[in-house]
């Protein structure tokens, strides 16, 4: 049986040294964000300023006035968190089945079917028991997101089928059946946009801290985030997730479950962008429509990618992201600046989190130092 | 009936047929390209831009040609000399290409979305006398545009460019293993750079196919996913030129079908949507499962 994978995963993990104190490993953790994160952003912040120098805008004041629309006030920082919630689900989904190799971009599918389905069920939980009318939307939250990621999980781990092109595909596939199903079954009346009904307030997340709007959902995420640490680290599975990620081929020589780790990476994924699709709809948005999703479950990739998979990377990644999020949405009000800027800003990061920046010759001497240091 | 609809088909594939076309190109050197939408919206840009600044559809496409070739460099670049993973430098450069055009429309031009360029010369129909009554066969060829013709002279060209010219043959060896070709002293980032290059420009025309095709003005939303669909036809298709168009001609009657029967009522435009991703699983799918067991009897 060959797994050998044909897309490998876009860029390696770096494990911290698990002998190390707690305190280190998050030292050397966020240098690391930090020394990876660094050129993208500033690449970011260079188009970013090219393009608002083009159309008369000073950078810097544009700059500084998202700095404080996003950590500026309490408030701010709590519209941040609120942004922040629904890529740290997808971040953490990304990461998941990357550290398996396992090159998913259907994080965004599961994220649009989980909202849907539990805007669906959550519309229906009027006489429902309190806790229970929360838990049985964001169970069928999970089950949808699951149930996305099903076919290529199959394909991919019985029959080495490609999983990049058709999770990528199934992202389609779901939009369509959303939109169809939201036309055909749960169109709420007297809406100008097609959208489903309000969810009940007994089933909505409750605010963390009520005027603002980030809810419970940023905790389930970290509790999430925790678990993923944990269980990469210490179960059996995530142990076999590292090695199928690292080393495929050997990790089949070696009789690893690599069927069930490839299967569980995606299906996992899946699972978890459900979850984030539940929570944003419970927690933040309170229905579905179109457009539910911004582009999240991308985001969630290139945070998962400039973190390399590491937790409290994924963490200040997402925070990085919601910030933008957060500041784009209100900084229009202040200035007159299309909120698009704020993609370009997040897409050039995207892309320069997978470059490689090193000279050749540079490269080249540090492979020659490390052989050095080895014999 | 069946004319409009087969006439309405050709027309919505011709954007897929180019757009593709070039991913196939791009795919056979070895690079998925994920990027085609970004060069399809930006061609759709300049093209209409130039148009109404000259005065002539011609002008606006060699326009809409340039900037896609040097967009599909640009991208290509981040992928052969950064290393940069194709399918996320890929996602990412259509997030910062939406997001350019969405900030210029906005901020420049001071439309939000659809922009209506003055003095726009859309592309001619080009009616074949003689033809154009002939029941099915006029609908199939009369009254399309230069680029319906340039698909049709672009199918056999570079299915003999690929096939028989040194080109085509380095640009496939590239795509079939990158380290035996550069052994054997190709340029093989080069040769990239340039299918990158060709799928960028030809994507860009696709693009310039919607602005100055049907409609006569440019949209921010306007491509529709269509750069996803032409992924989905060389896919398909196996990048090979005749399969990808025919691919295309199927994905475009579909959306012409969709188009009909929401006139007509009843069914649903975006279970019609989804059609062509579900085709392409159910083609991996196949594939798939018929090499894996023909792999392992071999290897048995």
């Amino acid at each position: 049986m060959t797994t050998a994978p044909t897309h490998e995963a876009p860029v390696a993990p770096e494990p911290t040294d698990s002998q190390a104190p707690f305190a280190r490993r998050v030292g050397v953790a966020i240098s690391r964000v930090a020394r990876h994160a660094g050129v993208p952003i500033v690449i970011a912040l260079v188009v970013g300023a090219i393009v608002l120098l083009l159309t008369g805008n000073d950078p810097l004041e544009v700059y500084g006035r998202l700095a404080t629309e996003a950590f500026g006030t309490p408030s701010r920082i709590n519209a941040t968190l609120a942004a922040t919630t629904p890529i740290l689900f997808t971040a953490i989904a990304a990461a998941f089945a990357y550290r398996a190799g396992v090159f998913t971009v259907g994080v965004e599918g599961s994220f649009v079917l989980g909202g849907l389905t539990a805007s669906v069920i959550g519309s229906q939980m009027g006489d429902v028991p309190p806790v229970v009318s929360i838990l049985l939307p964001l169970l069928g939250a999970t089950v949808a997101g699951g149930l996305v990621a099903v076919v290529p999980a199959i394909l991919r781990s019985l029959w080495q089928v490609d999983e990049v092109v058709t999770t990528l595909m199934f992202n389609f596939i779901v939009t369509g059946l959303a939109g169809w199903s939201v036309q055909s079954f749960f169109l709420a009346q007297g809406q100008a946009n097609s959208s489903t009904d309000y969810v009940t307030e007994n089933a909505e997340l409750p605010a963390l801290a009520p005027p603002g709007q980030t809810s419970w959902g940023l905790i389930i995420a970290l509790v999430l985030l925790a678990g993923y640490a944990i269980w990469m680290r210490y179960s059996t599975l995530g142990f076999e997730f590292r090695a199928v990620g690292s080393a495929p081929r050997f990790s089949v020589a070696q009789g690893l479950r690599v069927r069930t780790v490839l299967a569980t990476a995606l299906v996992g994924a899946g699972v978890i962008g459900g979850i984030g699709g539940g929570s944003h709809a419970l927690g933040l948005v309170h229905r579905y429509s179109e457009g539910f999703s911004a582009n999240f479950g991308f985001t969630g990739i290139a945070i998962a990618l400039l973190a390399r998979f590491n937790p409290i990377g994924i963490l200040i990644g997402a925070i990085l992201f919601g910030a933008l999020n957060a500041a784009g949405a209100t900084v229009q009000l202040f200035i007159n600046l299309p909120v698009q800027i704020i993609d370009v800003l997040q897409g050039t990061v995207m892309i320069f989190a997978v470059a490689v920046f090193a000279l050749p010759k540079f490269r080249k001497l540090r492979a020659g130092r490390a052989e050095r240091k080895r014999s | 009936m069946i004319d409009l609809l087969l006439a309405s088909a050709i027309t919505l594939s011709v954007p897929l047929v180019l757009a593709a076309l070039g991913g196939a190109i791009h795919r056979r050197a070895g690079i998925v390209n994920i990027g085609l939408e970004a060069h399809m919206i930006l061609g759709a840009l300049i093209g209409a831009v130039v148009s109404g600044a000259t005065g002539n559809w011609a002008a606006g496409a060699l326009a809409g040609l340039i900037a896609g070739g040097l967009s599909g460099l640009l991208m290509n670049v981040v992928i052969t000399r950064l290393k940069g993973n194709e399918i996320i430098v890929g996602l990412g450069y259509n997030i910062v290409m939406f997001g350019v055009i969405g900030y210029v429309l906005r901020a420049a031009f001071g439309v939000s979305g659809t922009l209506q360029v003055d003095g726009l010369q859309r592309m001619p129909k080009l009616v074949i006398p003689g033809i154009a009554d002939v029941p099915v066969l006029g609908a199939l060829i009369s009254g399309k545009d230069p680029l319906f013709w340039l698909c049709i002279v672009l199918v056999p060209v570079l299915a003999w460019l690929l096939r028989s010219t040194r080109w085509g043959v380095r640009l496939r060896a590239t795509g079939a293993s990158e380290s035996a070709s550069a052994s054997l002293g190709l340029r093989t980032l080069a040769i990239r750079d340039g299918a990158g290059m060709v799928a960028g420009a030809l994507a860009a025309l696709g693009g310039v196919a919607l602005s100055l095709g049907t409609v006569g003005l440019f949209n921010e939303n306007m491509t529709a996913g269509r750069g996803y669909v032409a992924l989905a036809a060389f896919y398909f298709g196996r990048s090979k030129p005749l399969p990808t168009a025919l691919a295309c001609l199927l994905f475009g009657f579909f959306d012409a079908l969709q188009i009909r029967l929401q006139t007509v009522g009843g069914f649903n435009a975006d279970i019609i949507s989804t059609l062509p991703y579900i085709a392409v699983v159910v083609v991996l799918a196949l594939t798939g499962i018929r090499q894996h067991y023909r792999g392992a009897r071999t290897l048995s």
